[in-house]
């Protein structure tokens, strides 16, 4: 194939397809670097605008004019499908022969953001825009249509409801990442010491609880926690055992004495996690060298000493990983709350006050300066899990 | 040099062509004509076609409800050759902002309290009923005070005329009734138990029922996350009977505080039931523990009834054992809330009615729509299937299905009044926010003034 400035181009010799962009590179090493071929940039122009403007309305079209297609949902599916990937196909076929037209250099500049574009634009559509919104939002009224300063912020930050969330976000901090790592570090190294056939079982049904919905779990645990009044049969698990024991029926979800019904709620989420701590964990203990073991043996170290002084050292980073996925997730914590008391009985946490104030209350500028205390909050944990991702990298 | 410029050129050509074809070249909606609120001659207009056969209506009703719905407009179809399409929106409250906002409106919409109607109303989205129904004629066949909910007050803001201030831009479709109390039949007719008519002889009724080794009030209040409505409705009930239908509105609008000596009376009188040691089933924490629809679960125990009363609106029926719906009339009876002091006249009720409002003033398709739903002949078909009350005292009573339903449709048609679900005309932050939590924290043991200031101190400034 021949692409070079000097040999006009037919439309054939154009690249075959987006994931190939041949004629770049020949066009780069072969071809005059420094001419614009005005064929190719006419030819692209011109075929962008009516694969847009074919893009652009055929979904109008669907929508107006059901009858051009007969009136067949499946039909104008099919079409639809083949509209959006064809379009996608046709419209980066363009742009890439509108590149290539341009001077070499500025071409072999262009090439590779033409192709990251559509990830960059997806990432500033989903993500970067959104969050700028929210920002932009949380000092504006209720449904934002006008600036309120930072009384949003003042009222967020002076309610008794956000005070509560926030230490019962603390003490999730507190107890569940914790309790998770260190659960999930007790059943690696326990079930370390089982038979290939036992270690598969065991941590195969610790694992179960991590194939749940957080709804789901939350629902099966809210009939756990069930109460019935003395004089009926019990359906609660929990109260059932307690009765059993001789206690009367227990309100758990109504009880914040030591915030018992926040506690009871953690649970839920530290058996939904200590399958995920269990499972990295004990592939980090695997990795552990067996001759440092034997060497702390050798030395006449206990089994205890060696967890400790041996095997913990070498898996801490794993362990630190762990740690920050689960704070992250318990910062987000949502759904159990949601599902089993919604706040209610001093349980409230910052996701379900934010939930709260946007879809009950309709205060989105309230609602967006939670959220926004919230990235706060989230983002040194962020920061400090990007740096200790690179320097486990650097250490490998 | 002439080589970049004419590169330039192209450029900006191109650029060009992309815009014009990019803004011009969309295919248009081919319904659209117009649209807007005010529109020519006075009318609040669509963008709909006006005259062909065909009327759009958007409401909260799904399943069942817009089955039966549909099923009690097929002969008006047949008959007028309309065309009536119903879209179903189970956020119909937020919708309808959207729509209109949009130009979009439907040609109907059924609106389940007047905040929301009287709010695009006031923006003009709405044609006044007056230019196309026989108002006089209406109010003499509604339940009284029906109409006045549809009537737009001046600015409440206070700044500047509004136009259209007095006059009446809804009319109610269907009526709901919450002021109802309802026992198990059986066990009531064995021990021959009288209709209580004040709250006096209700309270009476109570002790007696206590003193047969029966708890009075079955009572459940946890419906997840909305969990709190019921202990609103019996405040709204309270407030309704203790201080009438003006105190009640003034208290919905906040022109009086909620902390107001007059709710807090209410708060405590109900107090007397929900807070008292052996007045209600299982006691507190069983109340908030239990599932609303499970509430009546008790009085139709095996073993006979284990508690008799249940203040619940006309869904009640909805939410009984199968076994008890299937026998309805032998199983389960009903009678009004009874007034604060012994009264001639039928005592006002809570519950609401859904109102119908044209968004289409010119359509005389959209007009004949709604002076079908509007009248007395609406519905027949709706009511026989159950779950559906006519707001016109004149309807026919025979097409109610069941006793319980014709006792219900009677307490409210010849109910001095109508006042809607408070919590409901309330802005959201309190009347399903603070307005809920707070009745479970003051079930829980808060005192009647604690949970009234802070719900007051949560009202929206």
């Amino acid at each position: 194939m021949t692409a070079g400035t000097d040999n006009p181009v037919d439309l054939d010799d154009a690249p075959g397809s987006p994931e190939a962009p041949r004629g770049a590179t020949t066009n780069g090493t072969g071809g005059t670097p420094d001419a614009a071929d005005p064929r190719k940039l006419l030819i692209g122009v011109v075929g962008m605008v009516v694969v847009g403007w074919l893009m652009l309305n055929a979904p109008l079209a669907f929508a107006f004019y059901p009858d051009w297609f007969g009136d067949n949902k499946i039909v104008i599916s099919v079409l639809a499908l083949v509209a959006g990937l064809g379009g996608a196909y046709f419209l980066f076929f363009f742009l890439n022969m509108l590149v290539e037209g341009l001077p070499g250099r500025l071409s072999r500049g262009l090439m590779p953001y033409i192709y990251l574009l559509p990830a960059y634009g997806l990432i500033g559509l989903m993500l970067l825009y959104p969050t700028v919104q929210t920002i932009n939002y949380s000092f504006a009224n209720a449904d934002a249509t006008e600036y309120v300063g930072l009384e949003n912020y003042r009222e967020v930050l002076g309610s008794s409801q956000f005070h509560s969330a926030i230490l019962n976000n603390v003490l999730w901090l507190i107890i569940v990442p914790a309790v998770t790592v260190a659960f999930g570090t007790v059943v690696a190294v326990l079930a370390d010491k089982l038979s290939t056939r036992g270690e598969k079982i065991a941590k195969s049904t610790i694992f179960l609880p991590m194939a749940i919905s957080f709804v789901g779990a939350s629902t099966i645990w809210l009939l756990v926690y069930q109460y019935d009044p003395p004089n009926e049969d019990p359906t609660g698990l929990l109260n059932a055992i307690w009765r059993g024991l001789g206690g009367d029926p227990q309100t758990w979800l109504q009880n914040s004495g030591l915030r018992l019904n926040s506690i009871l709620m953690m649970v839920i989420l530290i058996w939904l996690q200590v399958g995920f701590a269990m499972t990295l964990l004990s592939s980090a203990i695997k990795g552990v060298p067996e001759d440092t073991l034997e060497a702390a043996r050798i030395d006449g170290a206990s089994e205890f000493q060696i967890f400790f002084r041996v095997v913990v050292p070498q898996i801490k980073g794993t362990m630190i990983t762990v740690f920050i996925t689960v704070v992250i997730l318990v910062l987000k914590v949502f759904d159990i709350v949601y599902v089993l008391t919604d706040g209610r009985d001093k349980t409230q946490v910052i996701a379900n006050l934010f939930f709260t104030e946007l879809f009950r209350n309709s205060q989105s500028g309230r609602a967006s300066a939670i959220v926004v205390i919230l990235l706060i909050a989230v983002t040194p944990v962020l920061i400090y899990q990007v740096r200790h991702f690179r320097r486990e990298e650097q250490g490998r | 040099m002439a080589h970049s410029r004419k590169r330039r050129l192209g450029a900006a050509v191109g650029l060009a062509v992309i815009a014009v074809v990019g803004l011009s070249g969309c295919l248009q909606d081919p319904n659209a004509s117009g649209g807007g609120a005010g529109g020519t001659a006075g009318f609040a207009d669509n963008s709909s076609t006006d005259g062909d056969g065909k009327v759009t209506i958007l409401g909260a009703y799904g399943g069942d409800e817009k089955a039966n719905f549909e099923k009690a407009l097929e002969k008006f179809e047949d008959e007028s050759g309309i065309d009536i399409e119903y879209t179903e929106d189970s956020d119909f409250t937020t919708t309808i902002k959207t729509r209109v906002a949009a130009g979009d409106a439907p040609d109907i919409g059924f609106f389940p309290q007047p905040g929301g109607l009287l709010e695009l109303a006031r923006a003009g989205d709405i044609q006044p009923i007056d230019t196309f129904l026989d108002v006089g004629q209406l109010d003499r066949t509604l339940v009284p005070g029906l109409l006045d909910s549809v009537r737009l007050t001046g600015d409440p803001g206070g700044d500047g005329e509004v136009s259209g201030a007095g006059r009446l831009y809804g009319a109610p479709m269907r009526l709901a009734n919450k002021s109802l109390i309802w026992y198990p039949k059986q066990a009531w007719d064995a021990a021959g138990y009288q209709v209580p008519k004040t709250l006096d002889e209700l309270y009476s009724l109570s002790d007696k029922i206590k003193q047969s080794g029966i708890t009075p009030w079955c009572m459940a209040w946890n419906a997840d996350q909305a969990t709190g409505w019921v202990g609103t409705d019996w405040i709204e009930q309270m407030v309704l009977t203790l201080n009438g239908v003006d105190v009640y509105n003034q208290w919905t609008s906040h022109e009086i505080p909620f902390n107001d000596p007059q709710v807090q009376a209410a708060f405590d009188e109900f107090g007397k039931i929900a807070k008292t040691d052996g007045e209600v089933y299982g006691g507190v924490q069983t109340v908030v523990n239990t599932q609303v629809a499970d509430s009546m679960k008790p009085a139709f125990a095996q073993g006979g009834p284990q508690c008799m009363l249940e203040r619940q609106g006309s869904f009640e029926i909805s939410f009984l054992p199968a076994e008890v719906q299937a026998d309805l009339d032998n199983q389960v009876g009903v009678f009004p809330f009874p007034s604060a002091e012994a009264s001639a006249e039928a005592p006002p009720i809570l519950g609401g009615a859904d109102l119908a409002a044209l968004f289409n003033g010119n359509d005389e398709d959209a007009i004949e729509v709604m002076r079908f739903l509007t009248s007395d002949k609406f519905g027949a078909e709706w009511a026989q299937a159950g779950g559906w009350l006519s707001p016109h005292k004149t309807f026919d009573q025979s097409n109610y299905p069941n006793q319980v339903t014709k006792d219900i449709a009677t307490a409210a048609t010849t109910a001095s009044g109508v006042v809607f679900d408070g919590s409901d005309v309330m802005p959201k932050e309190v009347g399903s926010g603070t307005f809920w939590t707070g009745m479970v924290s003051w079930i829980q043991g808060e005192s009647t003034q604690q949970t009234t200031d802070a719900i007051e101190a949560s009202w929206p400034q």
